[in-house]
């Protein structure tokens, strides 16, 4: 977890260092959606909820450390002849995305600690990546709408857990 | 636009460090243990295992990468008139030991203990069944999932002497893959 934290970090102080010199604008804001595994059989769905604080560095770059929580369903599998059923995941992560080019559309890349548990299996707390595309609306002088689809991958040793989620955000402009 | 040219090494190194993380996954197996029944008046019960009989483990052999979740499944029915904690073990390969000294002796725990009060049945549910694994039960498990998929289980129970049955047996296994 802290091998994840500091190379969380080092990518932050990287996409900071990139920033150009000029007015730096920062935000608050909570976002809301759904979070569906991707190619795995014993995780269910489930909705996810967060903050983030869009910190933008210029008008190229936008650094934005985030908290996300996520309670995903149970699954239920019929295995000889019964019907089972396995608790699902509880997510969490704290990390920080790299929103690209300040677009209305915009591409975006982030690192994050993941914690993901549940009852009877040991804790995953692994280093996990995301990325995505956005689609950011003005809504008056101090809102901002923000549409997101993401993929978002922990890796756990050779292999990997995956996510598809798609939210909504709303920010307030603390800086304008 | 210059600055930006620590994104492209980043992103690549990103998806390309843990593998190809982009095609993995997790599926499961279902191995199917027959009716039995076991006591300490008869030899011990074992359940040969040969996972390359399961399409979807041949399918994904060369690509496994451990053992995401595992379960025991099932219905235990104490026959006894005291309770049993019963228990999994485990060897590697194909063995035939017919006693619980032997197994203790021989084999690897990797189940247990999941009690039964005296004269009735329980069901094993998932959740339960997965947190009552051993470490080195585990180990070797994966050891063996990783190899040829051939390995022998035996049910006992933790007491001196015991007798139960047991009914519509899985073995569940969630296996990690990555191509």
């Amino acid at each position: 977890m802290k091998r994840s934290l500091a190379l969380l970090l080092l990518v932050l102080g990287v996409g900071a260092g990139t920033a150009q010199a000029g007015e730096i604008k920062i935000g608050a804001g909570a976002f809301g959606g759904y979070a569906v595994p991707l190619i795995q059989e014993d995780a269910g769905s489930g909705a996810v909820f967060g903050v983030r604080v869009p910190i933008r560095a210029s008008s190229m770059i936008t650094i934005e450390p985030y908290y996300m929580t996520s309670s995903l369903d149970e699954v239920t599998e019929e295995l000889g002849g019964v019907e089972y059923t396995r608790d699902g995941f509880d997510m969490k992560s704290l990390g920080g995305n790299v929103l690209l080019f300040g677009g209305t559309f915009y591409p975006y890349v982030g690192l994050g600690s993941y914690e993901l548990t549940r009852e009877g299996s040991e804790d995953i707390k692994e280093l996990g990546w995301n990325f995505g595309l956005g689609l950011g609306v003005p809504l008056g002088e101090k809102f901002r709408l923000d549409i997101r689809g993401e993929m978002d991958m922990i890796v756990t040793d050779e292999s990997s857990r995956k996510f598809g989620a798609a939210t909504a955000g709303l920010t307030y402009n603390l800086t304008q | 636009m210059k600055n930006l040219r620590w994104i492209v090494p980043a992103l690549a190194i990103a998806l390309a460090a843990p593998g190809c993380v982009l095609v993995s996954g997790q599926f499961l197996i279902d191995f199917k243990l027959t009716d039995f029944t076991t006591t300490t008046e008869t030899a011990v019960s074992r359940a040969d295992v040969d996972l390359s009989t399961e399409e979807d483990y041949n399918d994904h052999k060369d690509e496994l990468q451990g053992l995401s979740d595992v379960a025991v499944l099932g219905t235990l029915e104490n026959t006894g008139n005291t309770a049993i904690n019963a228990e999994v073990w485990m060897t590697a390969g194909s063995t035939a030991y017919t006693t619980a000294d032997e197994v203790r002796a021989n084999a690897t725990k990797l189940w247990g203990p999941f009690q039964v009060a005296a004269n009735s049945s329980k069901t094993v549910d998932w959740d339960t069944s997965a947190g009552l694994f051993t470490r080195t039960g585990k180990e070797l498990l994966v050891s063996e999932i990783k190899g040829d998929g051939q390995f022998t289980l035996y049910a006992i129970a933790a007491e001196a002497t015991y007798s139960f049955d047991v009914h519509n047996g899985v073995l569940a296994l969630v296996l990690d893959f990555a191509k």
